[in-house]
């Protein structure tokens, strides 16, 4: 195509032509490159990705949000309780830990002491 | 005292409405004046669309379920019941187990069966993938398949405008059996037949529920040699022959016969006597804005159990929930319903083993389809193997 045919090609092109004067400011400033360059390396990461990929993190992610999730409830539902309550004395705390809930909540933190015990 | 919410049913809709229902409602939940209840007879949770990725040895059982509870907010309090009675004038439930519940405001999340039962032989000689245990069996004969035909058949309900089940799955395996077969070296020995019936809702004599989609579908099934056929409505199957006939008057022999079978409510629907559905197929007469069953006072339904002309699928689930969360929320904070549910479903479409489409429709416009690409497959694995569980959480 000839130089001289480019106006025409626009004028057709409606589309074109606001992608090339949503992309002037870039050229005129030299970043055209980098722009070109994001899309190279978001191209090579989605070669990257494939279906083990995908599975391992989206289980990542399945763990953080679980986690963030039972945090965030166990935090939210206790707090409300705490606040509607007056403060327990020391024989109201141990009270607590006749509920079979407490004692459950209780064994799963030392638990994960323990884990923690063992990895470190 | 308190108002009592109970949601009957622990699939994907009835899970995630629980938990944003304690969200929209938490102060009253606080305070004790609202409490939630669901009541499910599995204490699983089944991701139902992995089902029909069983069929090709794509998932694990273990990797499609979770312990309902621990899909659901602890404010919820959550029981492993049946239902089997729903007595709407007493505004009461009865369980297989004996206990009677009552509500204020109910939920009915109860899902459809497949019930191949419905056309004589099917049950015996056909296949599908919309239950683990049939989803298996498929997978073991699509394994050991290495030559012959496979034919591939869709029933509607009688129940004029209302769908089978998710909209898109008889495209999705089409073209993902294409691939497997490719996979397994043999696709060239057994041929691959797409058929659908006469009427389709409101089409007819088209390959796809909606127009535009049916449109490209032609040309798509061209380029990768499967045959395809309209007006092919299910009426007979011969177990003994292999011969599926149609209502139209055609005989198609088959080595596999991979269909979508007839659906209907849970039997405790059919049973309620709430349905104007013909066919005993038990579809709850709703209106399609507020999502309320009518003629029932305080009585909301969600997912397949509607008799909506929109996809009987976890996509329609996901716009539905927020509309009966704040609709509850309205008639207990301020007498009224106040939220209105546009018939949008969205879902992303796995269009063959590696590529994706992400679809979007709703009462007013049909899924304008676009080319499947790699990311579209990509994000249906994210969602198959992550998002989905932050979904039903009510986080997303």
């Amino acid at each position: 195509m000839d130089a001289t045919d480019l106006p025409a090609v626009l004028n057709a092109n409606p589309g074109l032509d606001a992608l090339l004067r949503k992309l002037q400011p870039l050229l005129d400033s030299g970043r055209m490159d980098n722009v070109v360059d994001l899309l190279s390396l978001s191209a090579d990461l989605v070669d990257l990705l494939d279906a083990a990929m995908v599975e391992k993190l989206s289980g990542l992610f399945e763990e953080a949000t679980a986690l963030s999730w039972n945090l965030g409830n166990a935090m939210r539902m206790a707090s409300a309780q705490t606040r509607n309550e007056p403060t327990p004395s020391l024989y109201g705390l141990l009270l607590l830990l006749r509920d079979p809930q407490t004692r459950r909540g209780l064994a799963l933190v030392l638990r994960i002491l323990n884990v923690i015990g063992r990895q470190d | 005292m308190a108002r009592h919410i109970v949601i009957v049913g622990g699939g994907v809709g009835g899970t995630m409405l629980a938990n944003q229902l304690v969200s929209k409602l938490y102060p009253e939940v606080l305070r004790e004046q609202v409490r939630i209840t669901l009541l499910s007879n599995s204490p699983d949770h089944y991701y139902k669309p992995a089902f029909m990725y069983v069929a090709f040895n794509q998932f694990f059982q273990e990797e499609l379920k979770r312990p309902q509870r621990s899909l659901l907010r602890p404010e919820i309090d959550f029981q492993v019941q049946e239902v089997t009675r729903f007595d709407f004038t007493g505004q009461a439930l009865h369980t297989r187990s004996g206990r009677c519940y009552g509500y204020d405001f109910l939920v009915i999340a109860t899902g459809c069966v497949p019930a191949p039962e419905r056309i004589e032989g099917l049950q015996q000689a056909g296949d599908h993938f919309y239950q683990y245990e049939a989803a298996r069996q498929l997978a073991r004969r699509l394994a050991s398949i290495d030559k012959g035909r496979i034919f591939i058949t869709v029933s509607f309900p009688q129940t004029p405008n209302v769908p089978h089940q998710c909209g898109i799955a008889p495209v999705e395996t089409t073209l993902m059996l294409d691939d497997y077969l490719r996979q397994r070296g043999v696709r060239d020995k057994v041929e691959i037949i797409y058929t659908y019936p006469t009427t389709a809702q409101l089409l007819r004599n088209c390959l796809f529920l909606q127009r535009p989609t049916g449109e490209i579908l032609p040309s798509i099934f061209e380029q990768k040699n499967i045959r395809f056929q309209r007006g092919f409505t299910l009426s007979k199957v011969d177990p003994e022959q292999r011969i599926a006939y149609s209502e139209e008057g055609d005989a198609q022999p088959f080595d596999i016969l991979m269909a979508t079978p007839p659906i209907r409510a849970v039997d405790a629907v059919l049973q309620s006597g709430a349905s104007r559905a013909p066919n005993n197929e038990g579809w709850l007469p709703t209106n399609h804005e507020t999502l309320q069953v009518y003629g029932l006072e305080g009585v909301y339904v969600i997912g397949d159990t509607v008799d909506l002309p929109i996809s009987k699928a976890g996509g329609a689930c996901h716009n539905q929930a927020p509309v009966i969360a704040n609709n509850i929320a309205g008639e207990i904070r301020l007498g009224s319903t106040c939220a209105v549910y546009d018939g949008k479903v969205q879902a992303a479409a796995q269009m063959g083993l590696g590529a994706g489409m992400p679809l979007c429709y709703d009462y007013r416009h049909d899924v304008l389809p676009t080319p499947p690409t790699k990311l579209g497959s990509l994000l249906r694995n994210g969602f198959n193997r992550g998002l989905y569980w932050a979904v039903a959480r009510g986080m997303l």
